[in-house]
C-alpha cells in the first residue's frame, strides 16, 4: 500500500482512537454539567483516582484492569452520589439562583480538587508509577495501532451507547432527561429531582473513574496528573455543546482528529489549536456544534 | 448598598481607621522586619487581584476566570522590558505598560464576548489564560528561541511601595465606582441585565470599560510582582490557580462590603502561608477543606458572618432591655 | 449606630490581620531570647560568634516541591540524599565547627513550594530572613533554581544547586558569586559524548522529539549542533507542548523516517508513553536516548514490572553500584530509603557529593559564615564519592562542577540495570559496560 495512504489512515484512525479517549474523559463531565449543573473542575482528579486504584489492584492484588472496571466504577459512583447528596445539594439549597449555584459549585469542585489530590499524595505517594496492559500493535489496513487504544475506543462507544439506551428506555433515564430539560416541571411530575441529580453526578464521576481505569493502561500516573484532563474535558464539552452526551462523544472524536492533523503539521501548536478552536466556537456558536 | 445610608454619621470612624492602617503600612519598612515587608507585599498582591476582580465580577455578576491571563501579561511585560541585563525602561513605566497591555486585551476580549453570559463567559475567560500561555510559549519557542527570562532584582521596599500605591489606587477606584452612577449601572446589570438596558444604561460600554479597568490593575500588579520572581517562563507566568484564588478570596471575605474582598484576600493569603510552612504535608487538604466550608457556610463571607453575629448580639440586647 | 460599630469591628480585624505577622515574629524572637537564660551567662570569647553558647544546631533550609508536578522528581532526587545525610551526621553527633569548639547537629526546615515559583521565591526569602538559616539548600527543577540563584546571591547565601542545570544558567553564573551548579547538562558534557559514541558506531541519521520548554529547547538545540559536528544528519526536531498527552502519531512519523538515533528530550510523563508506543508499534531504532526519565529505576519497572523489557534504552547516567565500592554503599543506602524505583543514576552521583562538600568546607573553615564557605569552596578541591571534586569558577562569579569530575555521562539499560557506557576522556571516568549498538529488539508482547 502506498505510504501516503497509510499516513492518511494513521491520522484518520489515530484521530478516532485519540477521540475515543477524549470522549470517554468528557462524557462524565458533560453529564454532570448537563443535568446536575455542576461544572466539575475536579473531574480530572476522579480520573486520577480511577487510574491509581487500577494500578494498585493490578500490581498488588493482580486483578485484570478490565475487571477493575466493575469494581472501581461502582465505588466511584457511590462517592460521586454521596458528594452530591451532601455538598452540592447543600450548595443548591443556599444559592439564590441558577447562576449563583453554577458559580459556587465550580468553586466547591475546585476545593475538592485540592482535597482529592492531597489524599492521593498521602495514599499513593508523589512518585511516577505505571504499568502497561494490552500494549501491542494491531494492524488496520497497513497502519499499526496499539491494542489498548482500540479497547479504549470500544469501551468509549460501548459506554456511550449503554448510557444512551439507559436514558431513552428506562424510567430513571426518562426522569433524568426531564430533569435536564426542566427541573421544576419534572419535580411536579413526580420525579425525585434530588435523587436524579445525585445519580447523574454519580454516573459522571463513575465515567471519569472508568476513563481513569482504561487510560491508566497507557500513561504514567502521579497525583498531579488530573488537571490537564479536566481542561481537555472542558474543551470537548464546549465543542459538543454543554450538557449533551452525544455531543460530548462526537466532540471528543472531532477534537481527536483535529489533534492528529495539527500534530502532523506542527506538534508544538497542538494545544494552542485546541484552545483556539474552543474559544472560537464559544464566540460563534456557544451552544456547541450540536447544541440546539 | 449599605455604604450610602450611613455616610453622614459613620464616615469619620472608618476614615480614621483607614488612615491609621495606611499610616502603618507606609511606615512599615521603618519598623517591620524585611520579611514582614515581603509577606505584606504578597498579601497586598492578592488584595489587589481580589479587589480588581470584585470591581468587575462582583458588581456585574459575570464570573471572570481571566485573572491569571491579565496577571501573566503584566508579568511578561516585566520579563520583556526589565531584563536582568539592565532595565530598558523605568520600572513604573513598565508597570503602566503591563496594566495597559492587560486592559487592551480585556477590551478586545470584552468586545468579543458580549454575547456570552453565565457559564459561557466563565469558560471563555478560563480559555483565555491557557490560550495566551500556549501562544506565548509557541512564540518564544519558534520566534525568539528563548524559554526563560531573567528579570532584574528590585529592592523589596520599592516593590512594597509600588504594590501599596496600586492597592490605594484600586481601593479608591473601587470606592468611587461603587458610589457613582456608573457603579449603580453595573449593579443593575448584575441584578437584571435586560431591565438595565431598558433603563437606558449602555450595558455593553459599562461592562467593557469596567473589565478593562479591572484588567489594568491585575496587569500592573503582575508587572511589579514579576520583579520579585527574578525568573519567568510562560508556564510559570500563567498559572490557572491565580484565576481561582481571587474568586475564593472575595467569597471568603464577602462581597457585600467594600472591605470584604480585602479582608478575604489578606486572611486567605496569610492562611495559605501558615499552612504551607507549618503543615506542608496536608497543606492542600486543609486548604481545600477551608475552601469548601467557606463556600458552604459563609455565603456572604467573613463580613457577612460578622454582620450576622452582630445583628444577633444587638438584636438580643434589644429583647432584653 | 450598628453599622458604625460594625465598621469599627471590621477595621479592628484588618489591623489585627496586618499586625498578626508582626506579633508572630515578635513571639518568635521572644522564644529565642528566653532560651539563653538557661545557659551560663558568660561573655562570648574573643573572635567567636555571638551565639557561641546558645547555638544548638546548624539550621538548614530548603523550599522543596512536596506537592504538585515536580513532587515525583523532588522525592527521588536530592530529597533522600538530604535525609540520609541528616541521619548520618546526627548519628555521629553533628559536624565539628571550630567557631563553636564543638559538634553541632544539623536540623532541616523544609517548606512545600507546591511547584510554584512565586511561592518558592517567597519561602526562600522567609528561610533567609525570618528563619535565619545557616545554610540554604537547593530548590528542585531548572526553572526553580534559575529563580532561586539570584535571590540567594542577593542575600549573600551560598547555594549549591541540585536538580537542574542549563546552558543559560552557565551564562548567568559570572554575575552570581554565591551560586554553584553541580548537575551535568546538555553540552556539559552529555551530548558531545553521546554524539561521538553514535558517530563511532556509524550512525548516519537522528530524529529528535523535545518538550516545548527550556529543557527541551536546549537539549534539542545542542543535539542538533553536536550531531552536526560529527556528521550525523538530523532528520527532524519536533517540539511538543508540556501538556500534550498522546504520542502515537509522533512515534509513527519517527518510525517512518527510520532514523539510526531516536532522541526524546522530555520528562517522564512523555518519556514513558513514548516508550510504550514504540513497543506497541515495533519501532526499534539502533539507538534510543531518553531523559530525564529513563535514568530512574521506575522507568524500568513501568512496563509490566520487569526492567529487562527496556533492554538497550540509552539514558543520561553518571554512576551505578559498579562504579566504586563507595557508590555501591551509597546506592544500597538510598535504595533502602526510597526503594529501587526511585534510584537516579544521573542525579544522585552529583547530589551525594554536595553534602560532602558542604560538610568538609564547614570542618575545614570552622565556621558557618557563608562568605568564608563560599570562598573556600571556590578555591579548593574536595575528596568526595566522585574522587577529586572541584568547581570551575567564572571570574568573580559562581562555579560549575568541572566535567573532569564526572565519572560518566551516558548509561544504558542492560540486564535490568543502568550500566555506564559513555563518558569523556579523562581519568575520573569509570565505564561499567560496553554500549550495545544496535539495541536489541523489544521483547514480544
Amino acid at each position: 500500500m502506498p505510504e501516503s495512504i497509510v499516513n492518511i489512515l494513521d491520522i484518520a484512525i489515530g484521530g478516532l482512537l485519540l477521540g475515543g479517549i477524549y470522549a470517554l474523559i468528557a462524557m462524565g463531565m458533560s453529564l454532570q454539567y448537563g443535568v446536575a449543573r455542576v461544572l466539575n473542575f475536579s473531574h480530572g482528579e476522579f480520573i486520577m483516582v480511577g487510574a491509581f486504584s487500577t494500578l494498585t489492584l493490578y500490581t498488588v492484588v493482580g486483578i485484570n484492569p478490565l475487571i477493575c472496571l466493575v469494581i472501581i466504577g461502582p465505588v466511584i459512583f457511590l462517592i460521586g452520589f454521596l458528594l452530591h447528596r451532601t455538598l452540592f445539594h447543600q450548595l443548591s439549597l443556599r444559592a439564590p439562583n441558577a447562576d449563583a449555584y453554577a458559580a459556587s459549585s465550580i468553586l466547591a469542585s475546585f476545593g475538592l480538587l485540592f482535597i482529592i489530590q492531597n489524599l492521593a499524595l498521602l495514599g499513593w505517594g508523589a512518585d511516577y508509577q505505571a504499568y502497561t496492559y494490552l500494549n501491542f500493535g494491531v494492524s488496520i489496513g497497513g497502519a499499526i495501532f496499539s491494542a489498548n487504544k482500540l479497547v479504549i475506543l470500544g469501551f468509549s462507544i460501548g459506554i456511550g451507547l449503554i448510557f444512551y439506551i439507559f436514558l431513552a428506555r428506562t424510567r430513571t433515564g426518562k426522569g433524568i432527561r426531564a430533569a435536564a430539560q426542566d427541573p421544576a416541571t419534572a419535580s411536579l411530575m413526580g420525579v425525585n429531582i434530588n435523587r436524579v441529580l445525585a445519580l447523574c453526578f454519580g454516573f459522571g464521576a463513575a465515567m471519569a473513574g472508568i476513563a481513569g481505569v482504561l487510560y491508566s493502561m497507557r500513561i504514567p500516573l502521579n497525583p498531579a496528573m488530573g488537571t490537564q484532563y479536566t481542561i481537555i474535558a472542558i474543551i470537548v464539552i464546549v465543542l459538543g455543546g454543554l450538557g449533551s452526551i452525544p455531543g460530548a462523544f462526537i466532540g471528543g472524536l472531532i477534537l481527536g482528529i483535529i489533534g492528529e492533523v495539527v500534530t502532523s503539521i506542527d506538534p508544538s501548536l497542538s494545544m494552542a489549536a485546541y484552545y483556539f478552536i474552543f474559544m472560537l466556537l464559544l464566540l460563534v456558536r456557544p451552544k456547541g456544534i450540536f447544541g440546539k | 448598598m449599605d455604604t450610602t445610608r450611613f455616610k453622614s454619621k459613620g464616615f469619620y470612624i472608618p476614615g480614621i481607621i483607614t488612615l491609621i492602617i495606611f499610616a502603618g503600612l507606609v511606615t512599615l519598612p521603618l519598623f517591620g522586619s524585611l520579611y514582614n515587608v515581603i509577606l505584606i507585599t504578597t498579601l497586598l498582591m492578592y488584595a489587589n487581584l481580589t479587589v480588581s476582580w470584585v470591581l468587575f465580577s462582583g458588581l456585574t455578576g459575570y464570573m471572570s476566570l481571566a485573572t491569571a491571563a491579565f496577571f501573566g501579561v503584566g508579568i511578561y511585560a516585566s520579563a520583556l522590558f526589565l531584563p536582568i541585563t539592565g532595565a530598558e525602561l523605568p520600572i513604573l513605566v513598565v508597570v503602566l505598560i503591563g496594566g495597559l497591555a492587560s486592559s487592551i486585551i480585556a477590551f478586545g476580549a470584552g468586545a468579543l464576548t458580549l454575547r456570552l453570559r453565565g457559564i459561557y463567559f466563565t469558560i471563555f475567560t478560563f480559555g483565555l489564560v491557557v490560550l495566551i500561555m500556549e501562544l506565548l510559549n509557541w512564540w518564544e519557542l519558534s520566534v525568539n528561541k528563548i524559554l526563560n527570562r531573567y528579570i532584574m532584582l528590585v529592592d523589596n521596599n520599592y516593590i512594597f511601595y509600588v504594590m501599596l500605591g496600586l492597592f490605594v489606587l484600586v481601593m479608591l477606584t473601587f470606592f468611587f465606582i461603587r458610589r457613582s452612577k456608573f457603579g449603580l449601572a453595573m449593579r443593575s446589570i448584575g441584578e437584571n441585565e435586560e431591565a438595565a438596558s431598558h433603563m437606558g444604561i449602555n450595558v455593553t460600554m459599562v461592562k467593557i470599560v469596567t473589565f478593562a479597568i479591572s484588567a489594568f490593575f491585575m496587569g500592573a500588579t503582575g508587572a511589579i510582582w514579576a520583579t520579585k520572581l527574578s525568573y519567568i517562563n510562560p508556564h510559570e507566568a500563567f498559572k490557572v490557580l491565580i484565576s481561582f484564588l481571587p474568586v475564593l478570596m472575595a467569597i471568603f471575605g464577602g462581597m457585600g462590603h467594600i472591605y470584604g474582598p480585602v479582608i478575604g484576600a489578606v486572611i486567605f493569603a496569610y492562611l495559605q502561608e501558615t499552612l504551607q510552612t507549618k503543615f506542608s504535608e496536608i497543606y492542600m487538604l486543609s486548604f481545600g477543606v477551608v475552601l469548601v466550608l467557606a463556600i458552604l457556610y459563609m455565603p456572604h463571607g467573613l463580613v457577612g458572618l460578622i454582620q450576622k453575629v452582630w445583628r444577633r448580639i444587638s438584636g438580643g440586647k434589644r429583647v432584653h432591655t | 449606630m450598628k453599622k458604625r460599630l460594625l465598621i469599627i469591628l471590621i477595621g479592628i480585624c484588618v489591623v489585627a490581620m496586618m499586625a498578626a505577622p508582626l506579633i508572630m515574629t515578635g513571639c518568635g524572637e521572644e522564644k529565642e531570647t528566653t532560651a539563653p537564660t538557661t545557659q551560663p551567662t558568660t561573655t562570648v570569647p574573643e573572635g567567636k560568634p555571638a551565639d557561641y553558647y546558645t547555638k544548638e544546631y546548624i539550621l538548614i533550609g530548603a523550599s522543596r516541591p512536596l506537592s504538585g508536578a515536580n513532587a515525583p522528581i523532588g522525592d527521588a532526587a536530592y530529597g533522600p540524599v538530604m535525609k540520609m545525610w541528616e541521619e548520618k551526621v546526627n548519628a555521629d553527633g553533628g559536624i565539628f565547627v571550630a567557631d563553636y569548639d564543638r559538634k553541632l547537629p544539623i536540623k532541616f526546615i523544609i517548606y512545600d513550594d507546591a511547584t510554584d515559583i512565586g511561592t518558592m521565591v517567597r519561602l526562600t526569602e522567609k528561610l533567609i530572613l525570618e528563619d535565619e538559616v545557616d545554610l540554604l539548600f537547593s530548590a528542585c527543577g531548572t526553572a526553580f533554581i534559575s529563580a532561586q540563584a539570584p535571590i540567594a546571591n542577593k542575600y549573600s547565601k551560598l547555594l549549591i544547586t541540585a536538580e537542574g542545570g542549563a546552558t543559560t544558567m552557565r551564562e548567568s553564573l559570572p554575575g552570581l558569586p554565591y551560586v554553584f551548579v553541580s548537575l551535568p547538562f546538555s553540552d556539559h558534557y552529555q551530548l558531545p559524548v553521546f554524539a561521538d559514541m553514535c558517530a563511532a558506531k556509524g550512525a548516519k541519521t537522528a530524529y529528535i522529539i523535545s518538550i516545548a520548554d527550556l529543557h527541551g529547547v536546549e537539549y534539542g538545540g545542542v543535539a542538533n549542533m553536536e550531531f552536526g559536528r560529527v556528521g550525523i544528519d538530523v532528520i527532524a526536531n519536533k517540539s511538543v507542548p508540556i501538556t500534550y498527552t498522546d504520542f502515537s502519531l509522533l512515534v509513527k512519523e519517527a518510525k517512518a523516517a527510520d532514523p539510526d538515533v531516536f532522541c526524546v528530550f522530555a520528562y517522564p510523563p512523555i518519556v514513558l508513553p513514548v516508550t510504550g508506543e514504540m513497543m506497541a508499534i515495533g519501532f526499534n531504532p539502533p539507538a534510543v536516548i531518553m531523559g530525564p526519565g529513563a535514568n530512574f529505576g521506575f522507568y524500568g519497572l513501568s512496563f509490566g514490572g520487569d526492567p529487562l523489557v527496556v533492554e538497550g534504552v540509552t539514558c543520561f547516567a553518571a554512576a551505578n553500584s559498579k562504579t566504586s565500592p563507595e557508590f555501591a554503599e551509597a546506592f544500597a543506602a538510598l535504595e533502602e530509603l526510597v526503594g529501587w524505583a526511585n534510584l537516579d543514576w544521573w542525579g544522585a552521583p552529583y547530589y551525594l557529593p554536595l553534602v560532602e562538600i558542604i560538610e568538609q568546607a564547614i570542618v575545614a573553615t570552622g565556621t558557618l559564615d557563608n562568605d568564608v564557605l563560599r570562598d573556600y569552596i571556590a578555591t579548593h578541591h574536595f575528596d568526595t564519592i566522585l574522587g577529586d571534586t572541584y568547581f570551575e569558577m567564572f571570574g568573580e562569579g559562581g562555579g560549575l562542577m568541572v566535567k573532569e569530575t564526572h565519572p560518566g555521562e551516558i548509561g544504558q539499560w542492560q540486564n535490568g540495570i543502568v550500566e555506564i557506557v559513555g563518558g569523556g576522556d579523562w581519568p575520573a571516568v569509570v565505564l561499567t559496560s560496553e554500549w550495545v549498538y544496535p539495541k536489541p529488539d523489544w521483547p514480544a508482547p
